[in-house]
């Protein structure tokens, strides 16, 4: 009995000795976090984000390490997203991904990680309330809003003045008389494209319409409604008179590309694109205009907004592993990176980081912002990715005359899953 | 008199004839190194230049494109990956296709050609299909951001192609040669080296040709199952170029042309042996 007893003691003892070595290892460890980044190579706000992570790194050296994963082309990257998870893992320990019906089904996805527990205090406090309740579903915070976005009009109001237009038109009464002059100045008005997964400066356009008309819960109502049908009718005119020939099929890098060049006068798209250089290289930047764009409807001095890009990390029952990528992200989202970043890439974050910009275009945005008594989604924010494709893919159909408004939004409505 | 105004006519037909030829094959010429050139002229200027003016030529024509695309990318060692996959997927592809090919093409059994259908058919399966299968087989074995993984997929992927080239080929090898090698006293494997193998040649060049390709120019599974610059290939490198809003097209015009321009070399130097080994075995004697 007692040589059972002294035994079972050495051999506990034993135990001990091995597990030491190794308990002591795992402590001293470094937890590696990898991050899937898409804000990398040539992105704006690549530099800043490599220059965070560097510093976070310098300062957990040997305890926490990120490592940037390289994730250049945005389709392909929501694409590996939405492969690792529906294989049953998290495509990273920290990633991010746009936040919108399609991706809200990832929350009931046991993969991602619940922050509402992490997210308190003054933390929970730097947050914009608005966008964590946007990204609030069922009581489970399973991503953090990160970047936003206004997306305004951009008019270049050199080539206004130059076709005898004085100022930006505000109504419909006004918009039309000024995209006529510009046309008859020898330019196209408008950059407008159908081509990728989203007909990006079109879509922009198209919300700022149905929200006119519909006001900003309109996204919750059917496809068919009238406000969408109206609008459709509106892009189909514009499409017919008052766009470039190539604006059917094309992509954001050629309609980006004719207002560049001076080739059209009004543009869509957000904060980022203030950032380029070739932007600032164009004789016509210091005369860049951001504003609303005609009101067709009732609704007015509303701004479409969206939650960018949210931050989501992959769930693990390592405790040690979950505080390390809570301290990342506070770090990531703390005021000095997040203004670090606001002010290098000229993009809008969802913290309130007390960043007041000095660059004039970039002023333009946040006074926009700050200046709208009501913000509305985008179609592609609202309705998601299936249904923004759709619209994508019969925009082209409407501008040629192979579909009417009415079945244009038919087949919209169709792809919505509600 | 008559035959002189025949013969003139003659002249006249036979040099319209000439020119309609030549006027035929110069448009396809055109077509075929027009976008080289455009490519190769863009990648000369700015980003300014070429939105402003895509079809002109740089108003001073700069190397930087193919500095920024150096340095940005990492485009030698994402080029040296490419090779490496590229070159093992082939080999790995040929072993496994002509093998079975050779059994699916020379040897007799029940269900030979339910199998041969069904290995072939894989060709009309998109790729889309293959993603999530591919994901969890290659993370589960640990391959996950490893090269291995790419040749492995590249190697799979090609295999229905390669199948039905190289059992074609292997069809046309005349039966009475494999069985005067068995006279000789070659068994199962002495038929595949020494007969059929060397003999299918031209198939195994096409069937490789096409993996190569393939490997070469594939981009979703490289994003998919792989994540640093180790494990790379230089598709992925082109793609640095691109951002979500944002793309250098210039910058990426010299990146393809850098990646393209050892290809094109190569394919200077050998090809003659190329298309020797494209043609060998099409007359046999």
């Amino acid at each position: 009995m007692r040589t059972t007893a002294r035994s079972r003691v050495l051999a506990l003892a034993l135990l001990a000795l091995l597990a030491l070595p190794s308990l002591a290892a795992a402590q001293g460890k470094e937890i590696v976090l990898k991050w899937p980044c898409i804000w990398v190579g040539k992105d704006s706000k690549a530099p800043a984000i490599a220059e965070i992570v560097e510093a976070f790194n310098a300062a957990n050296a040997g305890k926490v390490r990120v490592e940037i994963e390289p994730q250049p082309d945005y389709n392909a990257y929501e694409q590996k997203v939405r492969t690792a998870l529906m294989a049953g893992q998290a495509p990273g320990d920290i990633f991010t991904l746009k936040l919108n019906a399609s991706t809200k089904d990832f929350y009931s996805n046991k993969l991602l990680m619940d922050f509402s527990k992490d997210l308190t205090g003054a933390w929970r406090a730097s947050f914009d309330a608005g966008a964590l309740a946007q990204s609030t579903i069922d009581k489970k915070l399973k991503t953090l809003p990160f970047e936003t976005a206004v997306l305004p009009i951009w008019y270049n109001s050199a080539a206004l003045k130059a076709a005898g237009v004085s100022s930006v038109p505000s109504t419909m009464a006004e918009f039309w008389p000024a995209m006529d002059k510009i046309k008859a100045s020898g330019i196209a008005p408008m950059s407008q494209m159908s081509g990728d997964t989203n007909a990006w400066t079109s879509m922009i356009w198209f919300s700022h319409f149905a929200v006119s008309f519909g006001g900003p819960d309109i996204w919750a109502k059917p496809f068919t409604d009238k406000a969408f049908v109206e609008s459709a009718k509106l892009m189909k005119r514009i499409f017919e008179g008052y766009t470039t020939p190539d604006a059917v099929g094309a992509g954001a890098g050629v309609s980006g590309g004719h207002f560049l060049a001076g080739r059209t006068a009004l543009f869509s798209n957000g904060p980022w694109y203030a950032g380029r250089a070739d932007l600032r290289a164009t004789p016509f930047f210091p005369s860049i205009v951001i504003a609303r764009a005609p009101a067709p409807g009732p609704t007015k001095n509303f701004m479409i907004s969206r939650l960018q890009a949210n931050v989501a990390a992959g769930e693990t029952k390592d405790k040690a592993r979950r505080a390390a990528i809570v301290q990342f992200l506070r770090f990531l989202t703390s005021e000095e990176n997040v203004r670090k970043l606001a002010q290098s890439s000229g993009a809008m974050f969802a913290i309130d980081s007390g960043y007041v910009p000095i660059d004039p275009l970039q002023k333009q945005f946040y006074d926009i912002a700050a200046a709208s008594k009501v913000t509305a989604n985008d179609l592609e924010a609202a309705l998601g990715a299936e249904a923004t494709l759709e619209f994508a893919q019969q925009l082209g159909a409407l501008a040629l005359g192979k579909v009417t408004a009415e079945e244009f939004c038919a087949l919209v409505e169709k792809k919505i899953d509600r | 008199m008559r035959k002189d105004a025949m013969r003139e006519t003659m002249t006249t037909g036979r040099a319209a004839a000439r020119l309609a030829m030549w006027a035929f094959l110069g448009f396809f010429l055109l077509v075929s190194l027009l976008p080289l050139a455009w490519l190769l002229v863009n990648s000369l200027k700015t980003n300014l230049e070429l939105e402003a003016a895509p079809f002109a030529l740089p108003a001073r024509p700069s190397l930087a494109n193919y500095a920024t695309a150096l340095a940005t990318a990492d485009l030698p060692r994402l080029f040296a990956n490419s090779v490496l996959v590229a070159a093992c997927a082939v080999a790995l592809n040929l072993a496994v296709a002509s093998l079975a090919s050779f059994a699916l093409a020379r040897e007799s059994f029940r269900g030979r050609e339910a199998l041969h259908t069904a290995l072939t058919a894989g060709v009309l399966v998109p790729l889309i299909a293959f993603m999530v299968p591919y994901f969890t087989l290659m993370t589960r074995a640990g391959l996950y951001d490893k090269l291995a993984a790419l040749v492995l997929v590249y190697a799979a992927i090609n295999i229905p192609v390669s199948v039905f080239l190289v059992s074609s080929f292997m069809r046309t090898v005349p039966k009475e040669l494999e069985e005067a090698a068995i006279i000789d006293g070659c068994g199962f494997a002495g038929r595949f080296w020494k007969v059929v193998l060397p003999l299918s040649r031209s198939g195994l060049v096409t069937a490789g040709t096409f993996c190569f390709i393939y490997a070469w120019n594939e981009f979703l599974m490289a994003m998919l199952l792989t994540s640093s610059l180790s494990a790379r290939t230089i598709q992925l490198g082109i793609r640095f170029f691109t951002s979500q809003f944002v793309t250098d097209y210039t910058g990426m015009f010299a990146a393809i042309v850098l990646s393209i321009a050892p290809t094109v070399l190569a394919y200077a130097f050998l090809h003659d042996k190329i298309v020797a080994g494209l043609t060998a075995g099409a007359v046999k004697g």
